[in-house]
């Protein structure tokens, strides 16, 4: 998909040359293994490398200068992928050819540089004031998760069966970790996103490679690293003694949050199977769940769901009547047990095979969704092609799918919903 | 057919209206792998009072029909719609705005059969008593999540707090007690009347062939047979100037305030190019006063007094149109007062330089061109543009021709104190947590 090469040790540079869009998209994402403290630190630092820096020392100057350069989006933004976190930059903008005599693509590789390597720094420090209220926003941002509801059961979920553990720590940390962070944890990590952590950048748009290339090497130069990072999967074993927790808020609709473990991970050869299996299960508006927990018995008005393979995990989740909710559990474990007996038509099976394909090769269709899935699947085979994925799909049968299900086991069912027997109106 | 070349742009238009009334427009994107079809018909939640088809007097239907219907079509005798699109591999959706309902599904395979699926659905309806019944329970659950969501309380109590009369204000989706109401007669009632071809948009955008996809449509419609198109009778009643309600508080389970400044907008009774030219000076002044490079937002940035929720925005339909500015907030009452100010000091002092002015525009081409490499964004804005007959490839040109004087007046319609109203939603008094 891409053309690779490597920038420096440990620094590589993704390039997809296509007509297809007509503006540039160039992401640098800095992984490193994720815990509490660091993701906290990198969240901070994100804000603050984004608010100004030292060619724009005043967040209106560098918000003015992005505008003149067409309105170009540059954000940093910190996410995790199994037991990664990766702090990224990403920039797109206008190419050149649909403005009328202008030329900002090299400004904007300019103005990356800046962002990146010249920070508002005052002796050696970033100001006190910038530190205090950028981590008051990321604090902030933490406790909004609380205001959507489907957001704050899943994490409660994650943090009840993986306490501590790659799955329950969220990309921007805690808000203890982050009151504790100082000025200089700061000025080191910006150290180590310079010379430590692993570094891919990707560019998708109409460019010429050897022209993109030498202009990364000329605006940039970026140290030889010298550890190289473990993949980024956590599957640990935990039993849990608890399988159920029920938390009550003011609100009307019960949210069902249902936890499965499987040994099979994204690095599994078993891997492309098990994306099939959840797929029948309730991936889709044909699968089993949505059929029944909807269409059959209505419900809900959503019930999917979901594999989240650098975990191990697989998540049903439903919006229910809060006095429905030993009857949804009910309805999904048969579900769960239907695919599990080898009850599985040709029909659901070639749907589900005709969905999965449609979606990655849809994927193709935006920029960002093409770095998205290289950045992941590169892990697998660098020369990963989305028919040769497709192709893993086209020949699994409804056995194989049946050993994966058998493979599935329920963990946890967490509920969190308004006072019990209040009346719904 | 008509061909219509956007050079700016490097994209291509094919345009034909078919006997029947339907309009239909194809437009290739090279370089795409999926095609994205929507099927869009005039009718949304605000058509609440209309002259059915074929009939004298007007009639009122229970609030939340238009979305109800749209729920409705995907059913049919043989079963569930969304099966026979997964065999095909083409995803299927819909939505309902106030103004339009759409259908629609892409696909990166099969696509003429796709089409076909898609074009019978929305063309031959099927409702009985026992389907709709059981549809009530799955709305009753989407209305419940609506309800636990204080960013859309949020935003429809602010456009409740400005519209005394107009049906704009009424929750697209209904409430449980106003869908209890809806029956399968309503539903044919509402379908006859509003999904007329004649009423309709269909969009085909993405890897497509232009003329087979046309011919195929052309086909495919001549062999149904609908009635002669009539002209639609919708009534809607007198609006007011100023808002309904100045100012409301609702208590939510939330960790922190929100607040929406809500301005009703005073010139919506336009269409094409007067309404373009309004609605993007409007959007253009919003940005210079309220947008993340002014002075405003700096400051109330700096006081802490926004986090990254902030928006402000402007959007307006046929007949309403309101701007919103708000955020989550620990100040609540600061904050709505130093909007109010800033909307008084521009008013009184046009401090704005032709450079803002510039800088700005730039910035919405800018997000125009990337918004282009979304055939999703495509067809749902291009289908916006053609009921308020307005063409979205002139958005360039437009900006591009946008003068100050235009910004300062649509700014100076924002100003009237009777058409701010102010909405915020407050944590409960926490006692034992």
């Amino acid at each position: 998909m891409f053309q690779e090469f490597e920038l420096a040790s440990g620094v590589k540079l993704f390039v997809r040359p296509t007509e297809q869009f007509k503006t540039i998209n160039i992401s640098f994402k800095w992984k490193q293994p994720l815990t509490v403290e660091k993701a906290s630190i990198r969240a901070v630092l994100a804000n603050i490398l984004q608010f100004s820096n030292e060619v724009y020392p005043t967040n209106v100057a560098f918000r003015k200068r992005l505008d003149d350069l067409y309105g170009t989006v540059l954000y940093f933004d910190t996410t995790k992928k199994g037991s990664h976190h990766i702090f990224s930059l990403n920039a797109e903008t206008v190419n050149d050819a649909y403005l009328s005599n202008e030329k900002i693509v090299d400004d904007v590789f300019s103005l990356l540089h800046t962002v990146i390597f010249q920070p508002n720094l005052a002796n050696g420090k970033f100001d006190e004031s910038i530190v205090k209220r950028e981590k008051e926003q990321v604090i902030e941002r933490i406790q909004s998760m609380y205001d959507d509801k489907t957001r704050y059961a899943q994490q409660r979920l994650l943090e009840n069966i993986r306490p501590n553990k790659a799955a329950s720590i969220t990309s921007n940390g805690s808000v203890g970790a982050v009151k504790a962070i100082t000025n200089d944890q700061l000025i080191d990590m910006h150290q180590v996103l310079l010379t430590k952590d692993d570094l891919s950048i990707y560019i998708v748009g109409d460019v010429n490679v050897q022209e993109i290339k030498e202009k990364m090497q000329s605006h940039f130069s970026f140290a030889d690293r010298t550890k190289t990072i473990e993949k980024a999967v956590d599957v640990p074993n935990e039993a849990n003694d608890n399988k159920f927790l029920h938390e009550i808020q003011d609100m009307k609709q019960g949210k069902l949050h249902i936890a499965y473990q499987t040994p099979i991970t994204f690095f599994s050869e078993e891997f492309p199977i098990m994306q099939l299996t959840n797929g029948v299960l309730g991936g889709f508006s044909h699968s089993k769940i949505f059929m029944n927990v909807r269409e059959k018995e209505s419900m809900a008005y959503y019930a999917s769901s979901s594999y989240s393979s650098l975990y191990g995990l697989i998540f049903v989740l439903a919006g229910i009547d809060s006095n429905l909710q030993e009857k949804a559990v009910a309805l999904i474990d048969e579900q769960l047990k239907a695919l599990q007996a080898g009850d599985i038509s040709d029909l659901e099976l070639n749907q589900t095979k005709s969905m999965l394909i449609n979606q990655l090769k849809e994927a193709l269709d935006s920029a960002r969704a093409q770095i998205e899935i290289y950045d992941q699947y590169k892990e697998l085979n660098a020369s990963f092609t989305v028919e040769d994925w497709i192709e893993k799909w086209k020949h699994v049968t409804k056995e194989q799918v049946q050993q994966m299900a058998l493979t599935i086991e329920k963990e946890f069912v967490y509920f969190l919903s308004g006072k019990e027997g209040a009346v719904n109106e | 057919m008509n061909k219509e070349y956007f050079q700016q742009l490097d994209e291509t238009l094919y345009k034909e209206t078919l006997p029947n009334g339907l309009d239909v427009y194809i437009l290739p994107k090279k370089g795409f792998s999926k095609t994205f079809v929507t099927f869009t018909t005039k009718y949304g939640s605000i058509d609440r009072e209309f002259i059915p088809l074929g009939k004298e007097e007007p009639v009122i239907v229970p609030d939340g029909i238009a979305h109800f219907l749209e729920h409705k079509m995907f059913e049919k005798e043989e079963g569930d719609v969304f099966q026979k699109f997964s065999e095909k591999g083409a995803s299927a959706n819909a939505f309902t705005s106030f103004t339009r309902t759409a259908y629609l599904f892409s696909s990166t395979g099969h696509v003429l059969d796709n089409t076909k699926t898609l074009l019978d659905f929305v063309q031959q309806p099927y409702f009985t008593e026992q389907t709709v019944e059981k549809e009530k329970g799955i709305i009753g659950q989407e209305i419940t999540m609506y309800d636990d969501q204080p960013d859309w309380r949020l935003y429809f109590g602010t456009i409740e707090n400005m519209y005394k009369e107009h049906p704009v204000k009424i929750d697209i989706a209904g409430t449980i007690e106003t869908i209890s109401k809806i029956t399968a007669d309503h539903l044919y009632e509402c379908y006859n009347t509003f999904y007329h071809p004649s009423n309709m948009v269909l969009f085909v955008v993405g890897a497509v062939n232009p003329d087979e996809m046309m011919d195929f449509i052309k086909a495919d419609q001549a062999a149904k047979t609908f009635d002669e198109p009539q002209e639609i009778k919708r009534f809607y009643p007198e609006e007011q100037k100023g808002v309904a309600i100045k100012e409301r508080t609702l208590q939510m389970d939330v960790q922190k305030p929100k607040l929406l400044f809500g301005i009703k907008a005073s010139n919506t009774d336009i269409s094409g190019d007067e309404m373009l030219n309004y609605e993007l000076a409007m959007q253009v002044a919003i940005e210079m006063i309220f947008g993340r490079s002014s002075a405003f937002y700096q400051e109330i940035y700096e006081n802490g007094w926004i986090d990254e929720s902030y928006s402000a925005d402007f959007s307006m339909e046929q007949g309403y149109g309101f701007t919103m500015i708000g955020s989550d907030t620990v100040n609540p009452t600061e904050l709505s007062e130093k909007i109010k100010e800033t909307i008084n000091s521009f008013s009184s002092n046009w401090s704005v330089e032709d450079e803002d002015l510039q800088r700005i525009v730039r910035k919405k081409i800018g997000f125009f061109l990337r918004a282009l490499n979304s055939i999703e964004y495509i067809a749902n804005q291009f289908t916006r543009y053609s009921f308020n007959d307005m063409n979205l490839f002139d958005v360039v040109p437009a900006l591009e021709k946008l003068t100050m004087e235009q910004v300062k007046e649509a700014f100076q319609s924002l100003t009237d104190d009777d058409a701010h109203t102010v909405f915020t939603i407050l944590p409960f008094e926490k006692n034992n947590d």
